[in-house]
């Protein structure tokens, strides 16, 4: 009989042992992941629901207007696009630099760039009308002046890197795997610079015009990519999942660091667009950020400033919250603050009506109020990624690699950062109890 | 997992090397060459039927497009333009109701090639722009929008809108598939075949002057999900007659012509009376030209 092996496991490749197999994982699962994976499944089957409304060209089951084009669905492609960058560029700096203690993010971050990535790709597939002529038309009749055709490239080229450095991971193509991890990185920057590009081009909406958008794009990428690796490696410390020493002693404290660079930069951008807001003499863009600071978007704006900015930039400052908890409350703090800016971003930039000439227009603000469709299938997108990741959490050995040979870089780079990561320490070898995965324990 | 020898070259081992005395077992056989011309051949006509049929599918030709649309008309020696005249329209909304019957344009507000704003200038020099409908209802003379009190207004003027078919269009430059192009008459034109609905054009144009056709009874072309906005009704110019709105106009309040031709009415309008165009510091370029609006602020 035809079997394949997953890490360590020998699995047969025939559907009644595979059933039985299934039917003993799940008896062994226990309760707490049951109802965990029951809840998630229940917000998926409802999103699946809310998906199957949006696949007919021209169903009005999103609450968007022609005043107000781009919803909650863009909104949250952009979060989870962004974050895949996030991810990768926070992990180079282990995985192509060899800086030491960024090195234990390297599966994980793998596996959630891509589940983050597919999940942004479907997400746009249905908020497309056309989503298959898409792919063809991109393909065949590219339009090189498109900043959005220029992202489908950036991020289609990124989703198979990623496959490339996850395939060449778990199966010990180191040489390959170190290619595959520079390529990923490179791409983590250009994605979503391009992202930004998209909106940061539109003249017409002079809140997202401007060669900071896309700057803007590439630091809260890096922003929630940490902040979701802060979130998952409290989870391994305080679960004890594999890896978690080294979890506990390199990835939090890597973490921090990255979370402070990327709040505070976060923060000096949001300063800048609001100064350059509040004196600007373009109707819309002075509009929209009044919208912000005391309209009908100050709630989610103070709300994202305060609790996704300041207060983890406080907990991972000060001695006495610089803990493992403080850490992965102030990641989850500024995860939930980027989805927000991101929902504000998109919402700022069409709040006020397009007039063609300028003036007082009678109604001040667009109004739009997401439908159930959109708000269900956003619900089920993370609970995609939350389902995908805790069965690979579970079944696949999340343990760092061993390719940390840090990547040949031209001298006048490469030895600078020789000396740096040689003053820091080496990691030490793994310990028999971190081999445990959650499925093996 | 099998690590390279140390002394051999990355990627090829030992036995990467053939033998030359082997290089005679690797000769085909006739029956092995027509076994793979067998497959091969059919294969590659797939390949080229399937190319062909994707090649249609995306592309049409329409960004570089010299070929006539219509046949008998020739685009290169026409270029089109319009006119609006703010001090002689009346804000009846007869155009929008033409506009949508033409086109097939859904009834909605929100949904239009073409609208009337009505501009009222108050004492305090604010000017309070509002378009109830879309203006399709026409507006009741002497009336103001509800927040200026009747005493302050000091002028009402109304502004039709329509696709500014900008010679250099953001919605163009923008779309990641060249659904929308340029005709060399100079009109912006759709392809609704190619169109992906993304809503980037409907974002990216500062003259909010497309919308995402919605799937129901009214949708011009008869395709949902698709981008669409005036086209001076293109299909009305290319036969001799004139937009629809244009027909429709009981004032003679938009004109429209061949700017080529200096005894067309554009061009005589244009020639004789002070002109503007909608958000010019944009730099699109528009064909779409305003009278009366001096003293607005065009953004």
């Amino acid at each position: 009989m035809t079997t394949v092996t997953v890490a360590g496991r020998e699995l047969a490749l025939s559907p009644r042992v595979a059933y039985r197999a299934a039917r003993a994982e799940v008896a062994r699962t226990p309760r707490a992941l049951k109802a965990w994976y029951s809840l998630l499944l229940v917000v998926m089957a409802v999103g699946a629901v809310g998906a199957a409304l949006t696949i007919a060209p021209g169903s009005e089951v999103f609450g968007t207007t022609p005043s107000f084009e781009w919803g909650i669905l863009i909104s949250a492609y952009v979060f989870f696009a962004i974050t895949t960058s996030g991810l990768c560029l926070g992990s180079s700096l282990g995985t192509v630099f060899g800086i030491d203690m960024f090195l234990p993010f390297e599966k994980r971050h793998a596996i959630l760039a891509i589940l983050s990535l597919t999940t942004a790709f479907g997400i746009i597939a249905l908020d497309l009308h056309y989503p298959i002529r898409m792919v063809f038309g991109a393909v065949f009749n590219p339009s090189v002046s498109s900043a959005m055709w220029w992202m489908g490239v950036f991020y289609g080229v990124y989703l198979v890197f990623l496959v490339v450095e996850i395939w060449s991971m778990f199966f010990g193509h180191d040489d390959i795997h170190r290619y595959a991890c520079l390529a990923s990185s490179c791409t983590a920057v250009l994605a979503p610079s391009t992202l930004g590009a998209v909106f940061g081009m539109v003249f017409a909406h002079t809140y997202w015009y401007g060669i900071f958008t896309p700057i803007t794009m590439l630091v809260t990428a890096l922003l929630a990519g940490t902040a979701l690796l802060g979130i998952v490696f409290y989870v391994v410390v305080r679960l004890e999942l594999a890896g978690f020493e080294r979890g506990r002693r390199l990835a939090i404290p890597a973490v921090r660091i990255l979370l402070t660079v990327a709040l505070v930069g976060s923060l000096i951008l949001l300063g800048r667009l609001v100064l350059d807001g509040l004196t600007s003499d373009k109707v819309a863009f002075h509009g929209a950020t009044m919208a912000m600071i005391n309209g009908p978007l100050a709630l989610p704006f103070w709300v994202r400033l305060l609790g996704g900015l300041v207060i983890p930039l406080i907990l991972i400052s000060l001695p006495r919250t610089r803990t493992v908890t403080g850490t992965g409350v102030a990641s989850a703090l500024a995860f939930v603050g980027v989805l927000m800016d991101r929902l504000l971003f998109v919402s700022a930039g069409q709040i006020i009506p397009t007039t063609a000439v300028g003036g007082v227009v009678s109604q001040t603000y667009v109004d739009y109020m997401p439908s159930l469709v959109e708000i269900s299938i956003v619900a089920a997108a993370f609970a995609f990624v939350a389902f995908v990741y805790t069965l690979a959490e579970r079944y696949l050995d999340l343990r760092e690699g061993d390719a940390h040979e840090p990547f040949h870089l031209p001298g006048f780079i490469g030895k600078p950062l020789a000396r740096l990561t040689d003053r820091r320490a080496k990691p030490e070898p793994l310990e028999p109890g971190d081999q445990l995965t959650g499925g093996q324990a | 997992m099998n690590e390279p020898d140390d002394h051999e070259p990355l990627g090829r081992g030992p036995d990467d090397h053939e033998p030359d005395d082997q290089l005679g077992d690797a000769r085909l056989s006739r029956r092995q060459v027509l076994g793979i011309g067998l497959v091969a051949l059919p294969c590659l006509a797939g390949s080229v039927l399937v190319f062909d049929w994707l090649t249609k599918l995306t592309d049409t030709g329409a960004t570089e497009n010299t070929e006539p649309i219509v046949a008998g008309y020739d685009p290169a020696t026409h270029r089109w333009g319009f006119v609006v005249n703010t001090n002689t329209c009346i804000g009846c909304g007869l155009c929008v109701v033409a506009c949508k019957d033409e086109n097939h344009v859904p009834e909605e507000a929100e949904y239009s090639r073409t609208w009337v704003e009505r501009h009222t200038r108050t004492a305090n020099g604010t000017i309070v722009v509002d378009s109830p409908e879309g203006g399709i209802n026409g507006y009741e003379p002497d009336t103001a929008p509800v927040i200026v009190p009747a005493a302050a207004v000091t002028d009402v003027r109304f502004v039709p809108h329509l696709c500014m078919q900008c010679e250099d269009a953001p919605c163009i430059s923008v779309c990641p598939v060249g659904a929308t192009f340029h005709t060399p008459d100079g009109i912006v034109l759709i392809d609704q075949d190619r169109c992906i609905g993304c809503g980037y054009c409907i974002v990216a144009c500062p003259y909010g002057a497309r919308y995402i056709v919605p799937a129901g009874g009214n949708m011009p072309g008869g395709v949902p999900g698709v981008a669409d906005k005036c086209t001076f009704c293109y299909h009305r110019i290319t036969t001799g007659r004139r937009p629809a709105c244009v027909e429709a106009c009981p004032v003679g309040a938009r004109a429209f012509g061949d700017l080529n031709d200096p005894s067309s009415s554009v061009s005589v309008i244009l020639r004789d009376k002070p002109t503007m165009i909608l958000q010019g510091a944009l730099g699109t370029k528009p064909r779409v030209f305003y009278v009366g609006l001096e003293g607005e602020p065009t953004a």
